[in-house]
C-alpha cells in the first residue's frame, strides 16, 4: 500500500516536469532543412513514437537527443535542465540501441552484457542469464554473436532494456529483424517501462500497440 | 529509480578486458602486424645487402621503420568493427570520460599488436647483426616509442573510421606525426654505439610518451565524437 | 566585443569588406613585388661566395617563411570552428590548407634549386627542407582527409582537428629534425641563409621581397576565401543578388 503511494507520489511529482523535451529544434542536412521550429515534451510512462518517411531525419533526430549528433539548433533538457549541463546524469539515464545495435559479433551475448551493463551499472551474471532467456536467447548464452541471426543479435541488444537502469530508452527502428514472437515482447518490454514511469522514443513503421502511445510527425 | 553508474575506473578495466578478448578471439588482428614486422624486416638483407656490416649500420633503423609500419598497418582494427556493430556509439553514449575509454581501447591495442613486436626485436636485431652493446638501447627506446605510435595513430584512425577505403589516407595523416618518435629512437640507439649515455634519450622518448598519453586521447576521442555521427 | 565577433563570423559581412579592401591590397603587393623583384635582380651586388645564386634568396625565404604560417593559421581557424562553430573560420581553413601546400611546395622547389647551385645537389636532408617536407606531407594529409569526408560539418570539424594535432606536430618536427640533422650535419656543409651578417643593400630589398609575398599570402588566401563563401552560400539572398546584379 505504501509503495503505490510513493509510486504515486513519484508519478505526480515527474508529471511536472517533462523527462526530456525539445525547444525549437532546427536541423538542416545538405542544405535541406530536416525539420525546424520542432517542440515536443516527454513525460514519465510514456510511449513517444517518432513518424516520418524515408529521409525525413527520423534517425537525425533520435542521433541529436542522444547527443551523437551536434549539427543542430535549439535546446534539449533533461528533467528541466539542459542535457549539455548534465551530461553525466544524462547519459546514465539513458539506453539507446541504433541501426547499428552495438553487438560485437566476435564476443557471445554474455560477454557482450558483460561490458555494455558495466559501462552503466554492473550486474550479476545471473541477472543476464535471466535476461537472455526473457528475450529467447536460452542456450545461446555461450555462441558467438556471428552465428546468431540478425534478429537474435537483435535481441542481444533487446536484453539490455532488461538489465540497464535507464529510465530513458531511445531505439531507433527496434522492430525490423524481430519476429512475431520478437515484436511481441519488445511491445510488452515498453509498456512495462511506461508503467514503471520510465520513458520511451522510438522510430518504427510497425503499429505500436501500445496504451496511451503520443505520436510525432516529421517532414 | 535514478541509475546509480558504476565507476569510471570500473569501465576502464571493463573496455580494457573486452578489447583483449576480442584480440584473443579474433588471433589474426594479434598476428598479422607481427608477421608484418617479421617479413619487412626480412626484405631489407635482401634489398640492400646480407653483408653483416652493412647489415650492422642500419639495423637499429630497419627495426624503428619495421615497427612503425607494423603499428600503422594494425591500427585500423582499433576501431572500424567497432564502428561497424555499433559498439561504438554505446561507447560515446557512456556516462564515463570518453578519454579513458579511448585510452583503455588503446592500450589493449598496444598491449597485442605493439607488445610483440618489442618482445621479437631482439631477435630479428641478431639477425640483422646488430652490435651487441645496442641491444639494450633498442629493446628500451620500441618499449618507450611504440607506445606513442599506438597513440598518434589512433587519431589517425579515429579521424577516419567513417570512411569505406583509408589505407592512404590513414598513412599520409600518421606517418609524418611518427618521425619526431623515429628520429628519437633511432638516435639513442646510434649515440648509445658512441658511447653516449642512454638514459638521457629515453628521458626524451619518456616526455614524447607522456606528452601524447596526455592529449591523444583527447584528440581521439574529439574525432571520435565527429566522424561517428 | 561579442557582436563584432559574430558580425566577423558573417560570410556577407566578409564578402562585402574584402571587396572593399581587395583593390588596396593588390596595388600594394603590386608595388612591393615591382620594386623587390627589380631590386633584387639588378642592383643588389652579387655575393662573394655564391654569386648571382644569391638572388635565389629572394624568392625562397619569402615563401619559406610565410610556409611557416599556415599550420598556426589552421590550427586557430580549426579551434574558431570547433569552439564557436564560425562558418567563416572554416572557410580560410579549407582554402588554406591547399595554398599552404603550394606555398610549400614553391619554397622546396626554390630550395633545391638554390642548393644545386651551393651544394652541387638538387637534394640533400637538410634540417630546413626535410622538416618542410613533413610538412608539405601533413599539409597533403589536411587535403585528403578533408576531400574523403563527405559531409561539409564533419569534414571541417575533422580537419579542425588534424590541423591542430598538425599545429602541435609540426613544432616538435621540426625542433626533432634540428636534432637529427646537427647529429648528422656532415663537416664543411654550410645551410642556406645561415650566412654571415648582410649588409643592408642585401637584407633591405629581401625584406621588401617578404613583405610582398605576405601581400600575395593575404591576396590569395582572401580571393580562394570569397570563391568558397560563394560556393558555401550559393543558396543564400544575398549572393542570388550579386549574381543577378553583375
Amino acid at each position: 500500500m505504501s509503495v503505490a503511494t510513493t509510486a504515486e507520489s513519484e508519478s505526480l511529482a515527474n508529471s511536472k516536469i517533462p523527462v526530456l523535451a525539445a525547444r525549437d529544434l532546427y536541423c538542416e542536412r545538405d542544405d535541406r532543412v530536416l525539420f525546424q521550429h520542432l517542440n515536443f515534451e516527454l513525460n514519465a510512462g510514456q510511449v513517444l513514437q517518432i513518424q516520418g518517411s524515408n529521409g525525413s531525419g527520423k534517425t537525425t533526430l533520435l542521433r541529436i537527443l542522444c547527443g551523437l549528433n551536434d549539427g543542430y539548433q535549439g535546446s534539449i533538457f533533461w528533467q528541466g535542465v539542459e542535457v549539455t549541463e548534465q551530461a553525466e546524469q544524462f547519459y546514465a539515464d539513458l539506453l539507446y540501441i541504433g541501426h547499428r545495435v552495438g553487438v560485437s559479433k566476435v564476443l557471445t551475448p554474455l560477454e557482450n552484457l558483460r561490458w555494455s551493463s558495466t559501462l552503466q551499472q554492473r550486474v550479476d551474471d545471473a541477472v543476464i542469464y535471466q535476461a537472455l532467456c526473457d528475450v529467447g536467447l536460452r542456450g545461446f548464452e555461450e555462441s558467438q554473436c556471428f552465428t546468431l541471426s540478425a534478429g537474435q543479435q537483435q535481441r542481444v541488444s533487446l536484453a539490455r532494456l532488461l538489465i540497464s537502469p535507464a529510465r530513458l530508452w531511445i531505439l531507433d527502428e527496434p522492430f525490423t529483424t524481430l519476429d512475431t514472437t520478437g515484436v511481441d515482447l519488445l511491445e510488452r518490454l515498453l509498456q512495462q517501462h511506461a508503467d514503471k514511469g520510465g520513458a520511451v522514443l522510438v522510430t518504427t513503421h510497425h503499429s505500436l500497440q501500445v496504451p496511451d502511445l503520443q505520436r510525432l510527425s516529421l517532414g | 529509480m535514478s541509475a546509480v553508474t558504476t565507476t569510471t575506473g570500473a569501465a576502464f578495466i571493463a573496455t580494457l578486458r573486452r578489447d583483449l578478448l576480442i584480440a584473443y578471439k579474433k588471433k589474426h588482428d594479434v598476428v598479422n602486424p607481427f608477421m608484418f614486422f617479421l617479413i619487412v624486416a626480412t626484405l631489407f638483407p635482401i634489398g640492400i645487402s646480407p653483408e653483416p656490416e652493412r647489415l650492422g649500420e642500419i639495423a637499429a633503423g630497419v627495426l624503428w621503420i619495421a615497427a612503425l609500419l607494423a603499428a600503422m598497418l594494425s591500427m585500423d582494427s582499433l576501431y572500424r568493427s567497432d564502428f561497424e556493430d555499433g559498439s561504438l556509439e554505446q561507447l560515446l553514449l557512456s556516462p564515463h570520460p570518453l578519454y579513458f575509454m579511448v585510452l583503455a581501447k588503446n592500450i589493449a591495442h598496444w598491449l597485442v599488436s605493439g607488445l610483440p613486436v618489442v618482445l621479437v626485436s631482439p631477435l630479428i636485431a641478431y639477425m640483422l647483426n646488430l652490435p651487441d652493446e645496442a641491444y639494450l638501447a633498442v629493446f628500451l627506446t620500441l618499449l618507450i616509442g611504440t607506445p606513442v605510435l599506438s597513440l598518434l595513430g589512433s587519431i589517425g584512425v579515429a579521424l577516419t573510421v567513417g570512411l569505406g577505403s583509408r589505407g592512404l589516407i590513414l598513412a599520409v595523416i600518421t606517418l609524418p606525426m611518427s618521425v619526431p618518435v623515429l628520429i628519437a629512437g633511432t638516435m639513442a640507439v646510434q649515440q648509445t654505439l658512441n658511447g653516449a649515455p642512454l638514459l638521457g634519450y629515453l628521458a626524451i622518448l619518456g616526455a614524447l610518451l607522456l606528452g601524447s598519453l596526455a592529449l591523444a586521447p583527447l584528440a581521439s576521442a574529439a574525432a571520435l565524437r565527429i566522424t561517428v555521427n | 566585443m561579442w557582436l563584432w565577433f559574430s558580425k566577423l563570423g558573417s560570410p556577407k559581412w566578409f564578402y562585402e569588406l574584402s571587396g572593399k579592401w581587395l583593390p588596396w591590397l593588390i596595388a600594394v603587393m603590386s608595388l612591393l613585388l615591382i620594386i623587390g623583384i627589380v631590386w633584387a635582380l639588378l642592383f643588389v651586388p652579387p655575393d662573394y661566395q655564391q654569386g648571382n645564386t644569391i638572388r635565389i634568396m629572394y624568392i625562397h625565404v619569402p615563401f619559406a617563411s610565410i610556409s611557416l604560417a599556415f599550420f598556426p593559421l589552421m590550427a586557430v581557424a580549426g579551434t574558431i570552428t570547433l569552439v564557436w562553430r564560425m562558418k567563416l573560420a572554416d572557410m580560410v581553413a579549407k582554402t588554406a590548407a591547399p595554398l599552404g601546400a603550394w606555398f610549400t611546395a614553391l619554397a622546396l622547389i626554390s630550395g633545391s634549386i638554390w642548393g644545386s647551385d651551393i651544394w652541387g645537389t638538387w637534394w640533400i636532408w637538410d634540417g630546413r627542407l626535410t622538416s618542410m617536407l613533413l610538412q608539405f606531407f601533413l599539409l597533403i594529409g589536411v587535403i585528403s582527409l578533408r576531400s574523403a569526408l563527405e559531409d561539409t560539418e564533419a569534414a571541417s570539424k575533422a580537419c579542425a582537428v588534424l590541423s591542430i594535432v598538425g599545429c602541435i606536430n609540426v613544432f616538435v618536427i621540426k625542433f626533432s629534425v634540428d636534432w637529427w640533422n646537427t647529429l648528422h650535419q656532415p663537416a664543411g656543409s654550410f645551410s642556406l641563409a645561415d650566412d654571415a651578417p648582410n649588409p643592408p643593400e642585401v637584407w633591405v630589398p629581401l625584406v621588401v621581397m617578404i613583405l610582398a609575398i605576405y601581400c600575395f599570402f593575404a591576396v590569395s588566401l582572401i580571393l580562394a576565401t570569397r570563391n568558397e563563401i560563394l560556393v558555401r552560400e550559393r543558396r543564400a539572398q544575398w549572393v542570388e543578388d550579386l549574381a543577378c546584379n553583375s
